[in-house]
């Protein structure tokens, strides 16, 4: 998913979608530190109170847009499969949920089938069903409930043009033969649809409290809580489902009695209130609201601060998206110039430094379950190499360097005017001048993801939606994804027939690790084209209040988990 | 009048400085733009190195933070963009307040009343919100300073032509006026040789108490993020960017906060030294 999008800020902190790589370490000591005293068995009791910047949108599973099921959703959806919730590298696996396993591929991984776990309700007491699940899914396809990630209306069979349950009645591609099984027929091999069960559209919607659009205003809950109040885009006072129980639920530990959320909160004041930890504030956690470079200057003078920050990683490349389209950059030697001028120390400190993002020279962020395989085809070390861009520009026919136009968003995240400037004084260096042009994010959303006005050079972020290569590289690489009328991400609009013959090869990849290696190789393989220059992968901290307890990170999305954290 | 002499020094010295950036710059042998990764701690989130901000005999008034720009030449090229933007946007105020002051004192009721209204309607419009709306719209291509001057002055012309207009309406009753009239002048003629000169001096006043209003507003426009672009520098710019540090290192604060504050107080005096030079025997009536 595009990282600059709204619709992130469920998922990941937006100023914040800075994330990444290989630091166990640091996530050791951070989950020594907030798991001392923590015994699950006791953990019960008090107020968790969450502070975010991001408004509190939709709380409708068919319109959320989230990663391993979300980090406040999954308080009350629970999915087919979900986000593994264990500490480390592991946390990047999909376990069961709702179901009895990750599911059963058959027909090259054409069909999936699951099974429902036995004693499950929703929070009124009623089982819950697969016609349930199916009937959820349907949802998400009609208009009026748009917000959700589109792989289903492109993997599930016959539903592209499908409207949803109350225009179309059912999908027939989704088969419920008893009421404990769900059958998914796929029109292409798909072997990561594991990850994509993690999703809250896969979350069970009684068809008899279906309020359509107003169905958000109380949804029923499957999870450890149910919705007390819901005041949109403001507060979310979430307290226990009684109808759910640790026995019927080995992921989520639910140990407050009450949530409250607050949003639209200033960053600062965020930050400002869980550093002070004052009264409630002390029980207080944020997920999406990450440590600036402002405050890391603090955190280095005060230890006590620094027991209570996560270190966190969500796998993301910011990266200059080359259209090869425009002249001059259809002259690979004119991207490799480019790609060799650039200063990652200056970007990086554009972005809040070392401790907020490390270089990247590959497509693929840093770590192994992406299928992370090092290279750097054009090195330009950290500082850049403008005496080799300044030859390859002459091998081009520009011996007295070019004027290009960098177009970028005006938004004050990590790809915006203090990247730009940081790129347009590094290729001055090698000769290069760069104007810049600045659009504010729609308008920018507008013109580089329609391949018609996309410009020839921007920057852009890319995050994914489960830790895997297939949502990382297939979006921006896959030449059947070019999407003409708008909302594209192929932004060098590349179609390879010998690149998208390899990615449906390893979409019939069952097994992880495999596919991995694969995924690594082929951004090898795409990398000596030159059609980006990966710039950093990003990294977050996140600050949480005194009390909390068992705030480790989990890799799947870079965040600490609310259903394990305890304040007791 | 000691005072008036205070603002006038200042504001020669910010003028010069305006006027011999590339001058100032190239004596401390920095520029405004170049990024010094060596000169910031990147594992503090790009905290400049040393103590106040990186002041050192090489950068006079220390770096900024994360960038390692000198911040000495970007007060001295910010001085530029803020005086030029508030003097080109108070000619813009005063061309247009003083024309339409002009026609309404000097037209008939029907016109009068209006412009008047028009008059009105202007000093109404959330002028921020409007400022806000139009710099977001204009193509990136557009001269930034330009427009930023052509956008504060259009939205803030209302009271010098409310001044100009009730100047006029005395004037015109005034005996020579009426000899003019009478000897067959036109209205067009009447208004640029008789009533034009007696409004100068006031409008000049005025004048001079909108400039350090007009600092002000580009200040706040550049804070907001909608003002000059980067990698230009401008003092309001500057200021929103340090807003957020100012706790680890203040002086990146406290040095564009100090350059707007000398900035107004020094127009501000000025100002007042004006107005009391115009007209001695009152305080406070011509604005």
């Amino acid at each position: 998913m595009r990282t600059s999008h709204k619709v992130l800020t469920a998922l990941v902190p937006l100023a914040a979608l800075l994330a990444a790589c290989g630091h166990n370490t640091q996530d050791a000591q951070g989950a020594k530190n907030s798991t001392a005293a923590f015994d699950p068995a006791t953990c019960q009791g008090g107020t968790l109170r969450v502070l975010n910047q991001g408004d509190l949108t939709h709380y409708d599973p068919a319109r959320l847009y989230t990663s391993g099921g979300g980090k406040i959703p999954t308080l009350l959806f629970r999915t087919l499969t979900t986000r593994n919730r264990v500490p480390g590298p592991d946390s990047t696996k999909v376990v069961p949920d709702l179901a009895t396993d990750v599911g059963t591929p058959s027909d090259d991984a054409k069909t999936w089938t699951y099974h429902l776990k036995d004693g499950l309700k929703f929070e009124d007491g009623t089982p819950i069903t697969s016609a349930d699940i199916k009937y959820g899914i349907e949802r998400s396809f009609a208009p009026e409930l748009p917000g959700g990630a589109p792989y289903l209306r492109d993997w599930l069979k016959d539903a592209q043009n499908y409207g949803g349950p109350y225009k179309d009645g059912e999908l027939s591609s989704i088969e419920t033969p008893d009421d404990k099984t769900i059958i998914f027929k796929l029109r292409k091999p798909e072997g990561e649809f594991p990850y994509l069960a993690t999703a809250t559209q896969f979350a069970p919607v009684p068809k008899a409290k279906d309020t359509g659009v107003d169905y958000e205003k109380h949804p029923i809950s499957s999870g450890p809580y149910k919705v007390e109040s819901f005041d949109q885009s403001k507060h979310l006072v979430l307290v226990r489902n009684d109808n759910w129980s640790r026995q019927i639920d080995d992921q989520r530990l639910a140990c407050p009695d009450r949530i409250e959320v607050t949003a639209g909160l200033d960053p600062a004041v965020v930050n400002q209130r869980l550093a002070t930890g004052a009264g409630d504030d002390a029980n207080a956690a944020t997920t999406d609201v990450n440590l600036g470079p402002a405050e890391l200057a603090r955190l280095g003078s005060d230890p006590q601060l620094a027991a209570h920050v996560a270190h966190t990683h969500f796998g993301d490349t910011t990266y200059l998206a080359f259209n090869p389209k425009v002249k001059p950059f259809d002259d690979i030697k004119v991207r490799e110039a480019i790609s060799y001028a650039v200063n990652r120390q200056t970007v990086i400190n554009a972005v809040g430094g070392s401790q907020l993002a490390d270089p990247a020279t590959t497509f693929l962020p840093d770590q192994a379950v992406f299928g992370y395989q090092p290279y750097d085809h054009f090195p330009a070390g950290p500082t850049g190499d403008p005496a080799k861009a300044k030859e390859l520009l002459a091998q081009a026919g520009y011996p007295n360097g070019l004027t290009i136009t960098l177009t970028h968003s005006t938004a004050q995240s990590g790809h915006g005017p203090g990247v730009a400037t940081a790129i347009q004084d590094a290729l001055k260096q090698a000769g290069i001048t760069v104007n810049l042009e600045p659009l504010d994010p729609d308008s920018f959303d507008a013109k580089v993801n329609t391949p018609a006005t996309e410009p020839g050079l921007s920057i852009d972020g890319w995050g994914a939606d489960w830790p895997s290569g297939n949502p990382f590289l297939a979006p921006i690489f896959d030449g059947r994804q070019i999407i003409k009328s708008g909302g594209n991400f192929n932004l060098a609009q590349y179609d390879n027939p010998e690149v998208n013959d390899e990615i449906d090869a390893i979409n019939k990849l069952t097994d992880p690790a495999a596919a991995a290696k694969r995924w690594g190789a082929l951004d090898e393989k795409i990398g000596k084209e030159a059609l980006t220059v990966p710039l950093y992968h990003s990294k977050d901290l996140l600050l949480f209040g005194k009390n909390v307890k068992n705030a480790w990170v989990s890799d799947w999305n870079g965040l600490y988990d609310l259903s394990v954290m305890s304040v007791k | 009048m000691r005072h008036y002499r205070v603002g006038l020094a200042i504001v020669a010295a910010l003028v010069l400085i305006a006027l011999t950036a590339p001058l100032l710059t190239a004596l401390e042998g920095q520029d405004a733009t170049g990024f010094h990764p060596e000169l910031v701690n990147s594992a503090l989130g790009g905290l400049p190195n040393g103590a106040l901000g990186g002041i050192s005999a090489d950068h006079w008034l220390g770096v900024e933070p994360g960038t390692g720009r000198d911040i000495f030449a970007r007060i001295v090229y910010g001085a530029q963009v803020s005086l030029g933007v508030a003097i080109g946007a108070t000619v813009v105020q005063v061309l247009i307040g003083t024309t339409v002051g002009l026609a309404a004192g000097m037209g008939g009721r029907l016109a009068d009343g209006l412009l008047t209204r028009g008059i009105d309607l202007m000093m109404a419009l959330p002028e921020l919100i409007f400022a806000i709306a139009l710099l977001v719209i204009v193509p990136a291509g557009f001269p930034r300073p330009l427009l930023l001057a052509g956008v504060i002055g259009v939205f803030g012309w209302g009271g010098t032509a409310r001044l100009v207009r009730a100047q006029t309406l005395s004037l015109r009753t005034r005996d020579y006026v009426a000899a003019a009239r009478l000897a067959g002048a036109g209205r067009v003629r009447v208004a640029r040789r008789e009533i034009l000169p007696g409004v100068v001096a006031p409008v000049l006043t005025y004048a001079a108490l909108l400039l350090p209003g007009n600092i002000v507003s580009e200040a706040g426009l550049s804070f907001l993020g909608i003002g000059v672009r980067p990698p230009t520098p401008s003092w309001g710019q500057m200021l929103s960017n340090a807003s957020v540090w100012f706790r680890s290192d203040p002086m990146y604060v406290i040095i564009p906060a100090a350059a707007i504050f000398l900035a107004v107080l020094a127009f501000t005096l000025l100002g007042d030294g004006v107005r009391k030079a115009a007209n001695p025997r009152t305080t406070g009536a011509a604005s």
